[in-house]
């Protein structure tokens, strides 16, 4: 099944047309938009499973875009990135799509779902960022300026296992080691933009005008964003579920594909 | 030419071995320090400059650094404003240049405007106001600013600070970063509509077209020597001059030397080598590469070019295990004789049109002694030789004070040097 979802292009320009947000859009179904994490949108065998029941809509967030750093510019500040992606929504024509974000995505997806609590229908969150606690903070400061090597002991269970190895694998080509490494750095300075040096926006004090069914998952292994959180969200969000995930890291879709899915599908399909 | 004494303020007993262990910036450890040997270090830094300014260099030269055991200079007015007042009392003609407070970490740029102005104006209208955009350590771990807004702050901070210093009413900033309703600076530079500005990079075509279309002053600050990617930027920088029909003044030109001087070429290695080292391998070479860019500092193009181009030009990624010899054979130090140092300057001096000259004399663990030998020995037996290099071509400084008030509060008008 991986691999086999065609992905195509669509554009929406938003914020009175000062910006053009590209979306990859690929599969069959309810619609479901996907917010991906710091380093970008990559289109990997857990958004093809998504794509054999759903029509996924996986924006990539402004600036990330091959050929359009200074996009990012355009968004100022969080707020006006939620209003971006609100408008994208409707730009779409989706009519109450699932949200599905993932660790900076997810914190970008709860906070949609709590600025315009009828926007989603169905909210799933990943190991999202947004909220902080002294007792357990959030590394990402220390991930992102420090050695890449580094990476996957923030982000996967195992740091020398296969999800690890696939995950940071470099270009087949030698020659697009360098773009692509080039590409993936700026894409983490645009997500950073709104989350440096900690990504709390104030969240926590908003989660409770979450209205959509949503589901929280987390590795218990997460050294990135610590599982301590995911109690929080499920306490913040009316009728939430929380679900724990054994060995498993920060990239939950990564390290543990089929319990994932598993949770994820059903959630979905409720 | 104008030679400037530049000095750095680092601490000058890092335990030996320091670098395995450490970095130099951000998260140097603080229980390494001995309080004793810290006044020490931060009060030799300032008398060394003193000893400069009394040994006849034109101007002296101060860094910002946060968090950093290298150069403890977080707010480099302060110190600069010691030796502004000591050179005052003194009756010296020393122009203070700042290179200077990071436009781009700065939370408050209107204080940057203010201490600056007031540099101005207790110097006699002595200031060169250095503009940085500021590290990306600096910027983006210390003061914990995203890396993608360094720039765009830092170009926002300039503007409001030039216009504060000459606006003559108060005026309102809606700027994107700072809003202010009445910007009104007490008190305003002597040096009208505003002191020199210098503009320290490391010769980004960005950067460069920048200074040329203001017509600031150049500061090639590289720690990497005239040798190793000198002829690269100098020659770039020259050629984007002529092209936006800027004329080939020297004087627009500022340019960062490592130098140790001794009576010989020998005592030279034998005195400065183990001091020059712990610069390099203990302080600017313990300086983690991923804290010079953190992502967003730096366009996705650059970034790609540096990697095709197979690492990043100059010594800065091997300065940590360089020898001595790799360090005087590329001149990153400049370490000799006075004839032998005053030889190797004046020649790319003269072939790179450098006009400003700016000579770290103090480096790493380098008592105070041995740096005012430095000093001393600089200015008496090379510093002649170097400053009448331009004078044939007959350029006017546009980028050095008008220094109109006096050095000294008592002595009348006018008898600074233009």
């Amino acid at each position: 099944m991986a691999g086999d979802a065609v992905v195509r292009d669509e554009t929406v320009d938003v914020g009175d047309g000062r910006l053009r947000l590209h979306v990859k859009v690929a599969g069959n179904g309810p619609p479901l938009v996907y917010l991906h994490p710091l380093f970008g949108l990559a289109w990997d065998p857990f958004l093809d499973k998504l794509a054999t029941r759903h029509t996924v809509y996986a924006p990539e967030h402004p600036g990330t875009s091959p050929g359009e750093p200074r996009a990012i510019d355009q968004v100022q500040t969080f707020w006006e990135l939620l209003l971006c992606y609100e408008e994208l929504v409707r730009g779409l024509g989706l009519d109450r799509p699932a949200a599905l974000g993932q660790s900076y995505g997810g914190m970008v997806a709860a906070d949609l779902a709590a600025n315009f609590p009828p926007l989603f229908s169905r909210l799933v969150l990943l190991s999202p960022f947004g909220l902080w606690r002294d007792d357990a903070p959030i590394p990402l400061m220390e991930m992102v300026a420090g050695p890449p090597e580094d990476l996957p002991k923030y982000l996967f269970a195992d740091p020398h296992g296969d999800a690890a190895r696939a995950a940071m694998a470099p270009p087949e080509d030698p020659a697009l080691i360098p773009a692509a490494i080039a590409q993936q750095a700026w894409n983490v300075g645009c997500t950073t933009k709104f989350a440096w040096p900690i990504a709390d926006h104030g969240l926590g004090r908003r989660l409770h005008r979450v209205a959509a069914p949503t589901l929280v998952a987390w590795g218990r292994q997460d050294a990135l964003a610590p599982v301590a959180y995911a109690a929080q969200f499920g306490r913040s969000i009316a009728g939430s579920r929380v679900e724990i995930i054994d060995d498993c890291g920060h990239v939950v879709q990564a390290d543990q594909p089929e319990a994932v899915w598993t949770l994820v599908s059903a959630f979905l399909a409720e | 030419m104008k030679v400037s004494l530049f000095e750095q303020v680092p601490y000058r007993y890092l335990p030996a071995g320091f670098e395995d262990q450490y970095s130099s910036a951000v998260t140097p450890p603080y229980h390494i320090v001995d309080p004793a040997r810290m006044q020490e270090s931060v009060f030799s830094a300032y008398a060394e400059l003193v000893h400069g300014a009394r040994a006849g260099f034109d101007g002296i030269v101060v860094t910002e650094h946060s968090q950093s055991s290298y150069d403890m200079s977080p707010n480099p007015t302060l110190l600069a404003y010691a030796v502004a007042c000591a050179a005052q009392a003194e009756g010296l003609d020393t122009a203070i240049t700042i290179l200077g407070r990071s436009l781009g970490k700065t939370r408050e740029p209107l204080k940057i405007a203010e201490e600056y102005a007031l540099l101005d104006c207790v110097s006699g209208g002595r200031l060169i106001a250095g503009f940085p955009v500021g590290l990306s350590y600096d910027a983006n771990l210390n003061a914990s600013l995203p890396a993608i807004e360094t720039r765009e702050r830092a170009r926002e901070h300039r503007e409001l600070i030039l216009k504060a210093w000459s606006a003559p009413d108060p005026f309102p900033w809606n700027g994107r970063y700072e809003k202010y309703g009445q910007v009104n600076v007490w008190p305003r530079p002597i040096q009208q509509p505003h002191p020199p500005v210098w503009i320290p990079g490391t010769g980004t075509p960005g950067t460069l077209r920048d200074i040329l279309r203001n017509d600031f002053g150049f500061v090639y600050l590289s720690w990497d020597g005239p040798k190793l990617v000198g002829r690269e930027v100098f020659d770039r920088y020259w050629a984007m001059a002529e092209e936006m029909g800027r004329d080939r003044n020297p004087y627009r030109l500022a340019f960062v030397q490592v130098a140790a001087v001794a009576e010989t070429d020998e005592r030279a290695e034998k005195e400065y080598a183990e001091h020059l080292m712990a610069l390099y391998h203990g302080g600017l070479g313990a300086i983690p590469g991923t804290a010079m860019a953190v992502p967003g500092y730096v366009e996705p193009a650059a970034i790609e070019a540096m990697l095709r181009a197979g690492g990043p030009a100059g010594m800065l990624a091997r300065m940590k295990t360089a020898t001595f010899k790799d360090i005087v054979d590329t001149q990153v130090a400049i370490v000799g004789s006075p004839a032998t140092v005053a030889d190797q300057i004046e020649a790319f001096v003269r072939e790179f049109r450098v006009g400003n000259l700016l000579i770290m004399l103090q480096n790493g663990s380098m008592p105070r002694d041995l740096t005012e030998k430095n000093i001393s020995l600089f200015a008496e037996q090379v510093l002649p030789r170097l400053r009448p290099i331009w004078d044939d071509e007959g350029w006017v400084n546009h980028w050095w004070p008008k220094a109109g008030v006096a050095a000294r509060p008592d002595a009348g008008a006018g008898e600074g040097e233009a």
